[in-house]
């Protein structure tokens, strides 16, 4: 019996066909969130000219892109480190919040007169990549070994460790680390731990930069690198990772670990360029936006800086839009996880392949009528 | 307040009620999750499906002042939404958690949008129609457990009747029979004459249903208002309630109990002093959640045996 | 179904093979009929299409002269046919009754009534002999047991055809004569039963006719009384041989792998290689004969130690490597080309010079970084050397031919320079050229002096290729012979769990074998 679709054996991977489906599913996701547009009264092309004008044509707007961008870029990279060695983690709200919290921590160490007293930048910096690298690499880290040692389910526990690392953040800024006063924030950081900024006019700060560097790292370790190959080799196929010898536990904690860490990067860069100071409600769900973006990015490690940067300009966009169009900023939201979706739909299709004869309706053959 | 006796048995009643209360919502989501994963689904947007739940409820009670069509629109909200997850998940056959990740998203960006939309920008929002708690004379008379009994909305005992009827379904009705074997072993289910994706579709719907119900419940029974915030895990915790009911109905109760008393203990503890501080106990029922489901305590071999694999029949 | 069941003319085509073609079945009511072939005759395919499980392409099956329609598994099932397939389909934590009537239509109401379900089992399997309690958690039942529950879930449906697919696979002798018994009497009942199998002497035990099927063809029908042992081995397995493979003689060198008493469980505790021996030398291919499922793939997992060895040893060139981790197998000179060339030995999503290093990767690192140049190298060279047909080698791996990605794994473990190379089913499912290949291949290899396990499940590639075959039939070896002086029969009849008594040359040591006794 013909049907319209049949399922191919092997669905149909070329980049271009990738890059196809991923930038329709992206429009198609745009045309359906026109209507929402519609529903206010807006024009689509005015509203999406405000989207997209202020984060991308204007410097100030671009700096605040950039700014964006950054944590996003390093979350989505956590993401695909972890995704495609096989763990699927969504701590990344927690790690973010681990890591800004880290950072804040040892930056005020530095202030004048506190423990270590002022460090030059050039000194301050590699130390703060270390520690929150390391902080969210352990926080991180022991969901994996939960998940390699106990079987337990990282999706859930991940999921969960994200509340409890808010809930730390909460105490921190409302207890020991508060500064003087009543709101749930630290002090100021000491200047000299401040990430530079780029361009003049604008809040760019260098954490852009870090992510840039952040996204080649990552590349060069799953291209270039032994342990990449084994960790993507896990993630493909882990009954063929131990024929080839691979210690899959120990991969998977790795991943685990680097995923954590690039998580908290992104909070330090947050803390080091944006905030200059830790407070309550600094993550505000940028650890799932990151998440989005890696899938978007088709989990590309160079992918992801051009989709943070879209991203992180939709949202600075999105300001834009409700100040100018009165259409609420959460319409962003919308769009973002509406393309994904799309996306995922539209990968399913690369499974099938269009039965032309359904179409020229050829009469059944003597052996079909009979066995029919 | 009087002596110490009064005062420890005074905590212990504000406690349990507090806990017992805490506990509905997340107790309704988990009673629908666990259809959905007997069925071989996991479904992580029951999250986002308790805050359009939570939305609907909120809008439809401040429109029409009626809080049981509050509820039961809700809960239709809940279906139709899921509607499009199980497409995802059984036809589609798109990751189960990426698919239900990017939906949470989705549904956030939906209900803030819908709730300014009729709210406008009105920062206070009005008082909405929610159900009362019931003062049934007899309950509280009961020993120990009356005194927090009494007191609950109807939705409490509504919830804990419901995990009552979803064991009874799940396993003694042939429907709850094909359900879990279609997630236990779907090859088995289709040499017997059971559709899979039916099954799995049916599950997937149950728990929106539940979970579009639990977020009115949050609404009309607990909070009055609406916030972006108001589940905050919740669903997720429901879906760690789930495991750690052994996906048991009955069990999960238990365990629900159990959230529910680590929540409330923050509350409680707060009203008669306490040196803790209070982020580290809201943090508690999360803790206990995860080393719950963990595997420490086993569990993995319990787990339906084809949850989250999807089953292609060709 | 009150007399006959026939299928006739049946046609079914599958990606890349013809499964049945042209096949005519009778089966009448009140027998037990067998039908015998080796893997890949199309038995189990055609008990599939007569079950509902897939659709034939043409032909007819008709009861008792009239056409049925069987698009499903409900409908086989509304017209009598039940079948217990080889892996059993029983939900484990369900209790026997709740596997008995999941999926019941008639006689039952939304509610479940697991008291009468039970109280009726419990008829049912006095009647027939079939010891159950109903309450029992099917899970925690013993093999043996549990297929009584799948043949009671048939009864209970009145099935007056029953299709077992290899059913004694699972089975101790104990539980074999058990089911026997049981078949006897639903014989006596009146209904037919069908057994696909590959074992011999319990279809002369058992059956009362039997069909050969070859090649997705049916071969011939006897009834039992009529013919014999030799003859059947002969029509499944006698064929002529078509290809030939160049083998030169050669000088045997020193002992390099060594098997010692080698005991290996499956999943659920059931033994699936009893104290095995083997002795591989330099320059030698030893053949496994047998049909798949004899433990064959525990026992090359077992000395890659990808599995867990419950006892005995294994030695490569003296030292002992039984628990080794599966890397440092490989760098003591151990190779392995597993049965499953897609799920275990490639990686099919990533590109063959990807593949081409999977389990050497280490080796191609220069400090921190992959040695990626010389990598592609080898890549390059494997894929000149083995004649690996591919558009490049940054192709995905499983975009490759069967025969093509077979070639990469077996290249690849052939050149990492192992002294020990197993092999597991290395021509499944390829055409005759990348046969011929794969053959060559091998043989080169054991030229150079490699001590090569051949598992295999095809006569003609051992004979062709084996300087000694060693035939395994339930986790034993029944007996080893000489490949250039075997016959086939008496390979088949080993194969089909005869035991041959007779005496082997192979390196100089004599072997007696009885059912179930090592080299």
């Amino acid at each position: 019996m013909a049907r319209l679709f049949e399922r191919r054996l092997t669905p149909k991977d070329s980049p271009l066909v990738i890059l196809a489906t991923t930038t329709t599913a992206f429009f198609s996701a745009m045309f359906v969130t026109s209507f929402l547009f519609l529903s206010y009264g807006a024009s689509p092309f005015q509203a999406y000219f405000a989207l997209f004008h202020e984060p991308f044509a204007t410097l100030r707007g671009f700096g605040y892109s950039l700014v964006r961008a950054s944590p996003l870029a390093l979350i989505g990279l956590g993401t695909i480190v972890s995704w495609r060695s096989g763990f699927s983690y969504l701590g990344f709200e927690g790690c973010f919040v681990i890591g800004a919290a880290a950072t804040s921590w040892l930056a005020l160490l530095m202030a004048p007169g506190a423990i270590i007293g002022p460090l030059p930048f050039f000194l301050f910096l590699p130390l703060a990549i270390l520690f929150a690298f390391a902080a969210g690499g352990v926080w991180a880290g022991l969901v994996g070994i939960v998940r390699a040692r106990m079987g337990g389910n990282e999706v859930l526990i991940s999921l969960m460790s994200n509340y409890v690392a808010i809930f730390i953040l909460q105490y921190l800024v409302s207890g020991p680390m508060r500064a003087p006063g009543s709101l749930p924030e630290t002090r100021l950081l000491p200047r000299n731990t401040w990430l530079p900024f780029l361009l003049a006019g604008t809040r760019a700060h260098a954490g852009i930069l870090i992510a840039i560097a952040a996204a080649g790292l990552v590349w060069m370790l799953l291209q270039k690198m032994p342990l990449g190959y084994e960790l993507l080799v896990t993630g493909f196929n882990p009954l063929a990772a131990r024929y080839a010898g691979i210690d899959v536990a120990r991969h998977l904690v790795l991943a685990a670990f680097f995923a954590g860490g690039l998580g908290a990067l992104a909070g330090m860069v947050e803390v080091l360029g944006s905030q200059h100071r830790l407070m309550d409600g600094i993550s505000s769900g940028v650890g799932f936006v990151g998440i989005v973006v890696a899938l978007l990015a088709r989990l590309n490690p160079l992918a992801v800086i051009p989709t943070a940067l879209l991203y992180g300009g939709m949202s600075v966009g999105a300001d834009a839009m409700q100040r100018r169009a009165s259409i609420p900023s959460s319409v962003t939201f919308i769009l973002q996880s509406l393309a994904v979706l799309l996306v995922l739909i539209f990968d399913a299709l690369r499974y099938y392949r269009m039965n032309f004869d359904f179409w020229r309706r050829k009469p059944p053959t003597v052996a079909e009528r009979v066995s029919n | 307040m009087n002596g110490s006796p009064h005062l420890g048995s005074a905590f212990v009643v504000t406690w349990l009620s507090a806990s017992l209360a805490l506990a509905g919502p997340v107790l309704l989501a988990a009673l629908g999750e666990t259809f959905a994963e007997r069925s071989g689904v996991l479904n992580v947007g029951i999250e986002g499906t308790m805050l359009l739940g939570a939305l609907t409820s909120f809008l439809a009670s401040y429109y029409t002042g009626m809080v049981w069509t509050s509820l039961l629109i809700a809960m239709l909200v809940g279906i139709i939404a899921n509607v499009f997850l199980a497409w995802m998940y059984v036809t589609v056959r798109a990751s189960q958690v990426v698919a239900g990740l990017v939906f949470n998203v989705l549904a956030l960006g939906v209900a803030s949008t819908v709730y300014r939309r009729a709210m406008g920008n009105s920062a206070v929002p009005e008082n909405i129609a929610m159900f009362h708690p019931l003062h049934i004379p007899v309950i509280s008379n009961l020993p120990l457990i009356g005194p927090a009994l009494f007191g609950q909305t109807i939705l409490f005992y509504l919830t804990l009747m419901l995990a009552f009827v979803a064991h009874f379904i799940l396993f003694r009705t042939t429907f709850g029979l094909a359900l879990r074997a279609s997630g236990e072993n779907p090859a088995a289910a289709d040499s017997a004459g059971i559709s899979v994706y039916r099954m799995r579709y049916a599950g997937t719907l149950i728990s929106g249903a539940a979970a579009g119900m639990a977020g009115g419940y949050l609404v009309l029974a607990q909070v009055g208002l609406f916030r972006e915030s108001i589940v905050s895990g919740q669903g997720f915790i429901a879906l760690g309630i789930v495991i750690f009911g052994r996906w048991n109905p009955l069990k999960a109760a238990i365990a629900a109990l159990v959230f529910g008393a680590c929540d409330a203990l923050q509350l409680s503890l707060q009203i008669f002093g306490t040196r803790v501080p209070p982020q580290l106990l809201l943090a508690l029922p999360y803790v206990v959640t995860i080393l719950a489901i963990s595997g420490l305590f086993g569990g993995k071999a319990v787990q339906p045996a084809a949850l989250m694999s999807p089953y292609v029949k060709d | 179904m009150k007399n006959t069941l026939e299928m006739r003319n049946i046609v079914k085509r599958f990606p890349g093979v013809l499964a049945n073609n042209n096949v005519n079945l009778t089966i009448h009511a009140g027998e037990i009929h067998a039908l015998l072939g080796e893997n890949g005759a199309g038995k189990s395919t055609l008990m599939q299409l007569l079950y509902g499980f897939h659709s034939m392409d043409s032909g007819e099956i008709l009861i008792d002269g009239e056409r049925v329609r069987l698009d499903s598994p409900k409908d086989a099932i509304a017209l009598g046919i039940g079948m217990v397939h080889q892996e059993f389909m029983l939900v484990r934590p369900f209790s026997v009754a709740e596997n008995t009537v999941l999926g019941l239509r008639e006689g039952s109401g939304p509610l479940l009534d697991l008291q009468r379900a039970g109280q009726r089992l419990r008829d049912l399997s006095n009647r027939h002999g079939l010891a159950l309690d109903p309450a029992a958690k099917v899970g925690s039942l013993p093999i043996g047991v549990q297929q009584r529950v799948e043949i009671l879930k048939l009864l209970y449906r009145d099935a007056r055809l029953l299709i077992l697919d290899e059913p004694t696979a699972v089975l101790t002798p104990r539980e074999k004569d058990h089911l026997f018994a049981i078949l006897r009497r639903l014989r006596a009942d009146g209904r037919s039963i069908v057994i696909v199998t590959h074992k011999l002497n319990e279809i002369m035990e058992c059956a009362d006719r039997v069909t050969v099927m070859r090649d997705g063809q049916v071969v011939a029908t006897r009834t039992i009384g009529s013919t014999s042992e030799q003859e059947l081995t002969r029509l499944m397995v006698g064929r002529e041989v078509n290809l030939r493979a160049d083998k030169s003689s050669q000088k045997i060198g020193a002992s390099i792998l060594q098997i010692k008493d080698l005991r290996v469980e499956d999943e659920t505790g059931r033994e699936k290689v009893g104290g095995l021996s083997l002795e591989v030398r330099a320059g030698e291919i030893l053949g496994i004969a047998g049909v798949d499922g004899n433990g064959q793939s525990e026992l090359a997992e077992a000395v890659m130690h990808l599995r867990e060895v419950k006892g005995g040893h294994v030695l490569l060139n003296g030292t002992d490597v039984t628990r080794l981790s599966v890397a440092r197998h490989r760098t003591m000179g151990i190779s392995y080309v597993p049965a499953d060339r897609r799920r275990v030995g490639s990686v099919t999503e990533m590109s063959v010079a990807d593949n081409a290093i999977l389990g050497l990767q280490r080796k191609y690192t220069r400090s921190l970084f992959r040695n990626i140049a010389d990598a592609r190298e080898s890549a390059e060279a494997l894929v000149t050397r083995f004649g690996i047909r591919s558009s490049g080698i940054d192709l995905a791996a499983g975009k490759l031919s069967g025969g093509n990605l077979q070639k990469l794994i077996l290249g690849r473990e052939i050149m990492r320079g192992s002294a020990a190379l197993i092999v597991e089913h290395p021509t499944r499912g390829l055409d005759v050229g990348a046969v011929e290949s794969v053959w060559g291949e091998l043989l080169r290899a054991r030229e150079e002096g490699k001590a090569i396990l051949l598992i295999s499940a095809e006569l003609d590639e051992l004979l062709n290729l084996a300087d000694r075959i060693a035939v395994m039939f339930e986790g034993r070896i029944m007996g080893t012979v000489d490949a250039a002086a075997a016959s086939v029969e008496e390979i088949g009849l080993m194969m089909a769990g005869i035991p041959v008594r007779e005496t082997s040359m192979a390196g100089g040591e004599i072997k007696e074998t009885s059912h179930g006794e090592t080299l």
